[in-house]
């Protein structure tokens, strides 16, 4: 058992799907295969990540032996791992829909490009290192690019292109920032970093171009405008892959850097983000309710949500520990709900060959797992009881209260009716039936399954909410205890 | 005083030069062109500071993030002129299309 | 004083030529200016005493990233001159597009000569001297396996980000490859003058990438160095007609495009094995292990350049080969 332990779980969860990514490259005929596999030793990995973190703390690896400040750092405590939880389950879930999904042909193309998206993905989530951050965050936006042109339509291709230019842009104003920081703190590394920098002018101005940057990246209001037609016009297990991942990722750097160095002395700042956060809450919701198609509903929907996840930044004085917590706790919950949406939705657009709302006739009777996962991904969607949604949103309510932040309450409740109205208005065309009766295409099982057991996973996660927060604090304690030691190890 | 900070603040124009026609341009192949002249700025300015450590030590750390650099933003624009040809190719136009769905 | 003259006309010389570059009516013209644009800061990076900056700049910067971008407004002009629809796409009669009112322009400027004091502030208060991690680097360039500091940090040092950054170039090829092809142009004549050319560089360009990896290890230059200059003869020789055999565009081809990636993935797996160590190499090793990583990354780097270039130029089509036409 103790030499499964000893094993370097997060870089095998790096290199496995480079390697699988690189071997679709020279067979592509094995693309599906290779995937499938990769994607499942990653969450085997990812799970030898967790359970060595729970034996041993905080996870630090100096790749090439020279540790940071001159080499990089690789690190994960508990809001890495429950940030690379959440990409490998849902990752595998989005990888199996994929596997019926797509045809021969482009399954040649989807693999090994979701393979460096899911090597990025967990890359960024373990680095310790600002300017490798800045390298995995444009592997994450080429692949996540690449991917949203898949069907080569020219809305997909418009909303790539959009796509392309809003997260370069995003890319080099996060990486001004970081030349200022190391020029200011002479170092990359988040932790010496911590240590050394001070409020000055150069620190100011990489806030500001880090949080403006990777804000565009996270599709923040009103920097939001790119994401609506590039995750509407992609593949579904595309959309739900950009959805639910990828734009999790710059969160969590923003995230990451305002916990460690910038939050101490920013809160003006984390104010403005506050604001901008419940604005996209009430704009990315009417905007939902406007919609006649699903996919774009689906994708206004994730304006708003994103909303909920910078309401953290104005509540973060309860503590540090507290904030990390709500916020992977409502990454998860969106990542899980979210891809289930954008999976069911793709299985309405193949039943039905379009994804017009007012036509979807009778679907609950046809397609009953699909409507079911909708409908399951919605009640945690709106906040309802008992959802891992509507315990993320207590928490975050429960904060604004006690903080007297009656506005931010009265946002979030809002917020929730308004995601009542756009997703009981999918439901209810479901039941009825349309005026023009439509042959229907088969779904095949498995594509049904996949987006029901995403759904479930977000019913199901509203019941482990404190095994979510004891990761997060367990860690804080091993912190605690091992301060000096952690950092030789 | 150094030269240092003279290029740096050239950086730091070429930036704001590039986020200016960003947005300003219509034209996919300008936008790109933009982007490049961005990136020429932060690289700039990341070579430029290194540069005060005085006359005979360099700091090679930068120069090593910026050759990275230029290479990941020679793969993007590649990526982008191909998107962009095969935008125009069904299209017909190298501009950005009118948002859809508002 | 003169360096100072030199080096303030040098400053105001690339804002000026990008300015032009990027505002100037004609695509080509402007395409041509950005190139010269890309010239001038390999000699900024010269001044700047960052030789191997200069060197990847003018090759990649300059010369890779201008020839991509003829190639791609070549095809465009192609293009939109076929489909009538679209005649309007090109050329852009005006630089400034109609959109905008002089309000929200006059803002936009507003704002951006607010952000480029802001940004001028922050640079001018930081400390005037600073040595970064060149200390560091120092210390420990005797154990790296090579001499040029430069070459320490990016193969070893920091060879984790070089890895993810072959990731970065294997993803651009797949990616343009996941567009498929563009419609097959009839292709043009090519001048003799660009052959015979072509034919008395590509030896001069190998040996020139040869020599630059080598000297990598000790001198300015290096894998990307090496792997551009590879990448321009290869374009050259696609610029003079030569289209690689069916033959050669699958197994050879594709292992080329992912021999660097694939080293440091077998390498990564191999250390983390031996060492318990990603990608620590053994000192004694290291400098045989970086001139290994080198020169597989060389040819992949120069494979993926072609590559880039041959699609964005003549829409070559994954494996139908169909760029095959001689």
């Amino acid at each position: 058992m103790s030499s499964l332990l000893a094993i370097d779980w997060g870089v095998i969860a790096i290199l496995l799907p480079l390697a699988g990514g690189t071997a679709c490259v020279l067979w592509p005929a094995l693309s599906k295969p290779a995937g499938l596999i990769s994607v499942t030793g990653v969450v085997l990995a990812i799970a030898g990540l967790g359970w060595r973190i729970m034996e041993n703390g905080i996870y630090r690896h100096a790749v090439g032996g020279w540790g940071a400040p001159l080499g990089i750092d690789l690190f994960a405590d508990g809001l890495s791992l429950i940030m690379l939880i959440m990409t490998a389950l849902v990752g595998l879930g989005i990888s199996f829909y994929a596997r019926r999904y797509f045809s021969p042909r482009d399954a040649v193309r989807f693999w090994p490009i979701w393979l460096f998206l899911l090597a990025a993905l967990n890359a960024l989530f373990l680095s310790a290192d600002i300017f490798n951050l800045y390298v995995t965050l444009e592997m994450t936006g080429l692949a996540a690019v690449a991917l949203t042109a898949l069907t080569g339509r020219i809305d997909a291709l418009g909303g790539a292109m959009r796509y392309l230019l809003a997260t370069l842009l995003g890319s080099l104003a996060y990486l001004l920032g970081v030349a200022l920081l190391y020029h200011d703190a002479g170092s990359v590394d988040i932790a010496t970093l911590a240590q050394r920098i001070q409020p000055n002018a150069a620190v100011w101005t990489a806030l500001g171009l880090m949080s403006a940057g990777l804000a565009l990246k996270t599709a923040l209001f009103p920097l939001s405008f790119w994401l609506p037609p590039a995750h509407a016009s992609a593949p579904a297990p595309v959309s739900a892959l950009l959805s639910a991942l990828v734009v999790k990722a710059s969160f969590y750097i923003l995230l990451r850097l305002w916990l460690e160095l910038f939050g101490d002395f920013a809160q003006g700042a984390s104010m403005l983000l506050g604001l901008l956060g419940a604005a996209a809450i009430l704009w990315g919701s009417l905007q939902a309710l406007r919609q006649t198609r699903i996919k774009l509903l689906v994708a206004y929907s994730t304006v708003a949500q994103i909303g909920y996840l910078f309401l953290i930044y104005p509540l973060a004085s309860a503590g540090n520990g507290i904030a990390a917590g709500m916020a992977a706790y409502l990454a998860f919950s969106h990542a899980l709900a979210k891809s289930a949406m954008f999976l069911a939705a793709g299985n309405l657009m193949l039943f039905g060959g379009h994804d017009r709302i007012a036509d979807l006739d009778r679907a609950v009777q046809r397609l009953p797992l699909t409507v079911a996962a909708f409908a399951l991904a919605g009640v945690s969607i709106m906040g309802l009881p008992p959802s891992s949604g509507f315990v993320g949103k207590w928490l975050l309510l429960d904060a604004a209260m006690s903080q007297g932040r009656w506005d931010l309450a009265v946002v979030m409740i809002i917020g929730g009716l308004l995601a009542a109205g756009y997703i009981f208005k999918v439901l209810g065309y479901a039941f009825t039936q349309a005026e023009v009766p439509h042959d229907a295409r088969a779904v095949p099982a498995g594509m049904e399954w996949a987006a029901l057991l995403l759904a479930i996973g977000a019913i199901l996660l509203g019941f482990m909410a404190s095994e979510i927060f004891a990761l997060i604090a367990v860690d804080l304690v091993v912190n605690a205890d091992e301060a000096g030691t952690v950092w030789t190890a | 005083m150094t030269n240092a900070f003279l290029y740096a603040l050239a950086g730091s124009g070429l930036f704001v030069l590039g986020l200016h026609a960003l947005v300003m341009h219509a034209h996919v192949l300008r936008k790109i062109l933009a982007i490049n002249v961005m990136g020429s700025g932060v690289f700039l300015i990341l070579v430029a500071l290194a540069r005060r450590s005085g006359e005979t030590t360099t700091d090679p750390v930068p120069h090593a993030m910026v050759i990275t650099g230029i290479v990941v933003a020679v793969s993007a624009t590649a990526l982008a002129l191909a998107l962009m040809l095969k935008l125009a190719e069904k299209s017909g136009q190298a501009v950005l299309p009118d948002k859809h769905g508002d | 004083m003169l360096q100072w003259a030199f080096d303030t006309m040098l400053g105001f010389g690339l804002l000026w030529l990008a300015w032009r570059a990027l505002n100037s009516s004609d695509l080509f013209k402007a395409i041509v200016l950005f190139i010269a644009f890309g010239l001038l800061m390999a000699l900024a990076w010269v001044r700047l005493n960052a030789p191997d900056v200069a060197l990847a700049e003018a090759a990649i910067g300059a010369g890779l990233t201008g020839a991509l971008l003829l190639a791609a407004l070549a095809r465009l002009g192609a293009m939109t001159d076929q489909n009538v629809s679209g005649a309007s796409a090109y050329p852009v009669p005006s630089a400034q597009p109609p959109a905008g009112s002089h309000f929200s322009r006059g803002l936009l400027i507003l704002l951006l000569s607010a952000s480029v004091a802001g940004m001028a502030y922050a640079i001018w208060s930081l400390p005037s001297y600073a040595t970064g991690l060149s200390m560091d680097v120092a210390a420990h360039l005797d154990d790296s396996g090579v001499g040029n500091p430069v070459t320490a940090v990016l193969l070893n040092f920091r060879g984790y980000d070089t890895m993810l950054e072959m990731m970065v170039l294997l993803l651009a090829v797949l990616g343009v490859w996941s567009l498929g092809g563009l419609q097959q142009q009839p292709e043009k004549p090519v001048a003799a003058v660009l052959e015979t050319l072509s034919r008395f560089l590509t030896p001069v360009f190998i040996l020139a990438a040869a020599y630059l990896l080598w000297v990598g290890a000790d001198a300015p230059g290096g894998a990307f160095q090496a792997g551009s200059v590879l990448g321009a003869a290869g374009v050259l020789l696609l610029l003079s007609g030569w289209r690689p055999r069916v033959r050669l565009m699958q197994w050879p081809l594709r292992l080329a495009l992912t021999a660097g990636a694939g080293a440091f993935i077998l390498l990564g797996l191999l250390t983390l094995l031996l060492e318990k160590q990603f990608l620590t190499y053994p000192v004694a090793q290291a400098g045989r292990m970086i001139l290994l990583l080198e020169s597989l990354a060389t040819v992949s780097i120069a494979v993926t350049l072609a590559i880039l270039f041959l699609s964005v130029s003549s829409g070559h089509k994954e494996k139908s080969g169909k760029g095959e036409k001689k």
